[in-house]
């Protein structure tokens, strides 16, 4: 078996642009997939609404492309239902921070053991190119031409109320970053949220002043570094993953053991790779 | 068991758990909380029973549809606010082809209304309420004993129909006590047909028109139609297995009463002079059997804690003046009934009485 097997070619090309960066992070996914053993007898797809979501009709697996924003409720219940199942979430910034905002906090809060990979291109791309919940302040979109005036959601910290929650950082051009962060999150027992920066040349990335997607590649290698050993947070251009510690689970029907708050761990090393 | 004391909405998630349901996502709305507690308390006992209290509406929703799609018969239930933010998920499960069972309590509304007097105003949303075009069964019991069946028989539906279906009661029936003997009741449980998420297959479940292939047919009017048709044909198949309906008391009567739900219990005093129909399908209407019904009789009034939804309904079917007695703001009695029935000449007045007279 090799990673081109979890891939339906035969719809290829995809309806994606030319330049987009969801096909890097469906293209590690799948690395992923087949080095874990994950086929369609042990694994489903939960997808948002946007360009992202469309990752799905992609892959041969089962698929559940939900309603805007619903990913969460949807894949936490699979995951309720069939415990033995792996269940990946793949949406964008806006289907996970802005329209699926609540969902995002409460299942933190949950701590369902399930992976969401979010390509943050930081605009709504199949829209048009509208302001997004992570859209860098002062950022002109079509929809904010005098620059946007609010802060973006900040994702890290948002996981990280959660004592037991995994968060990690990368950005699609770090490719073998993107591939671990992925692979870790799918082993995290537990909630695991993968950050991912990508561009979206077409709807975004030309009209700030990048000329090709390529530019925008570059110049996520040249702005972000790996974290430091030992960060417990991760800075706006640091690469890395902060991992909670995991939840004991008592069996179902068994009232949960009590104890204090466990601490959050440390970001791991060698996130830099790429 | 021997015979009980039962509420109806205690009855709704009895029936939901001898129709084999095993997931339950809610929040916390009045009249229907009842319904979320004690499904926590069974959960708490039977650990194949999954339960989730949900950051709202919407997560509910879309929590039992993917459980669902997971192998789960499962089932939610709220009240009109709830049953608002609900529309968009059943609007999915329409289109996905989900089964599901969708509980709405209704009370005053719109909006917060009028927590939590009882009412029937959401007739035409559990028809409509979502965008687009589709096919919804929807039941309506009149009894704490009939809040059991028809909770069955709305899970059977659903799984016949591979639709979210709707039960809805209100205030008055969910808070309703009565003496049942559920084991004397006889349901039949339909079995799941849609087989369980990772079954090997490689589906693609979208609220997008999709070819077989998963590729987007968004701009193919011929393709939409044919799985429309296959869809509204599919439900309207099995909606005929589920006729479910009543007419009787003085059927030799000039003046049909037509009433559903917790008002053909309060016009029940009326027997002697009305003949009565009861809709329990409240949707696909049974035209058929409703213009049949029509026939017989001179005049037709529609009694509903609404204004005037399902009369409206009844007058297009029937292509001819319904009268309507609306039970507004709660003030669902047998007086109201009595006041409206003598404004419209069909009742003497002085069988109004004091009662109603002074209100």
């Amino acid at each position: 078996m090799g990673f081109k097997d979890k891939l339906k070619e035969e719809l290829f090309p995809t309806i994606w642009c030319p330049g987009c960066g969801i096909g890097l992070i469906m293209t590690q996914l799948s690395l992923v997939m087949d080095d874990l053993g994950l086929d369609e007898g042990n694994t489903v797809l939960v997808t948002g609404i946007g360009c992202t979501g469309r990752m799905g009709g992609y892959m041969h697996f089962d698929a559940v492309y939900t309603l805007h924003g619903r990913t969460l409720p949807v894949a936490e219940a699979i995951k309720t239902v069939r415990p033995e199942l792996k269940v990946i979430v793949v949406s964008g910034d806006g289907d996970q921070a802005s329209i699926g905002g609540n969902h995002l906090l409460h299942t933190i809060r949950r701590n369902p053991d399930i992976t969401v990979l979010c390509n943050n291109n930081e605009i709504y791309g199949l829209t048009g190119g509208q302001a997004g919940p992570t859209t860098p302040q002062g950022t002109k979109t079509v929809s904010s031409p005098a620059g946007t005036t609010t802060t973006p959601v900040n994702l890290q910290g948002l996981v990280n109320t959660s004592p037991h929650a995994f968060y990690a950082k990368t950005t699609v051009y770090h490719q073998g970053a993107l591939r671990k962060a992925i692979r870790e999150a799918i082993a995290w027992p537990g909630f695991a949220f993968v950050d991912i920066t990508s561009q979206c040349i077409e709807n975004n990335g030309r009209r700030i002043g990048f000329p090709s997607a390529n530019e925008m590649l570059m110049h996520y290698k040249r702005e972000f570094r790996p974290a430091p050993p030992g960060s417990s947070a991760l800075e706006s251009h640091q690469l890395g993953i902060v991992r909670g510690t995991p939840e004991e689970r008592a069996p179902a029907g068994v009232a949960a053991p009590s104890g204090g708050s466990p601490s959050r761990g440390e970001a791991g090393s060698g996130e830099g790779e790429e | 068991m021997a015979r009980r004391l039962l509420q109806g909405n205690e009855a709704v998630l009895l029936g939901a758990l001898r129709a084999g349901a095993t997931y339950y996502a809610g929040y916390p709305i009045s009249p229907s909380t009842e319904i979320l507690m004690r499904a926590s308390v069974h959960a708490a006992d039977h650990p194949e029973f999954r339960f989730l209290q949900a950051e709202d509406e919407i997560a509910s929703a879309n929590a039992i549809i993917g459980a669902s799609l997971a192998g789960a018969k499962s089932f939610t239930a709220t009240s009109g606010p709830g049953f608002s933010l609900m529309q968009e998920a059943i609007g999915y499960a329409h289109k996905v082809g989900v089964p599901c069972v969708f509980v709405d309590v209704q009370r005053v509304g719109p909006a917060t209304g009028m927590p939590t007097m009882p009412g029937q105003g959401d007739i035409l949303q559990s028809r409509y309420g979502s965008s687009g075009d589709y096919t919804s069964l929807v039941f309506y019991p009149s009894s704490v004993v009939e809040c059991y069946r028809y909770a069955v028989e709305a899970f059977n539906a659903a799984e016949e129909s591979l639709s979210p279906v709707v039960l809805l009661t209100d205030a008055f029936i969910a808070h309703l006590n009565e003496v049942v003997d559920l084991d004397a009741i006889e349901v039949e449980v339909k079995e799941r047909t849609l087989p369980a998420l990772a079954s090997g297959q490689t589906r693609l479940f979208t609220g997008v028109l999709v070819y077989a292939d998963g590729e987007p047919a968004t701009a193919d009017a011929d393709e939409y139609l044919r799985q429309y048709e296959e869809a509204k044909a599919r439900r309207l198949t099995i909606a005929e297995r589920y006729a479910f309906h009543e007419y009787g008391w003085n059927t030799e009567a000039e003046t049909l009463l037509i009433a559903y739900g917790i008002t053909r219990r309060i016009c029940q005093p009326l027997a002697s002079h009305f003949a009565l129909w009861r809709p329990v399908r409240i949707w696909p209407v049974l035209e058929r059997e409703l213009r049949e019904v029509a026939a017989r009789h001179r005049n037709i009034v529609v009694v509903e804690g609404n204004d005037g939804q399902y009369a409206g309904v009844v007058e297009r079917v029937l292509r001819r003046d319904v009268a309507r007695v609306p039970l507004l703001g709660g003030r669902m009695s047998l007086e109201a009934v009595r006041e409206g029935l003598a404004r419209l000449g069909l009742l003497a007045p002085e069988a109004v009485g004091p009662a109603g007279a002074a209100r």
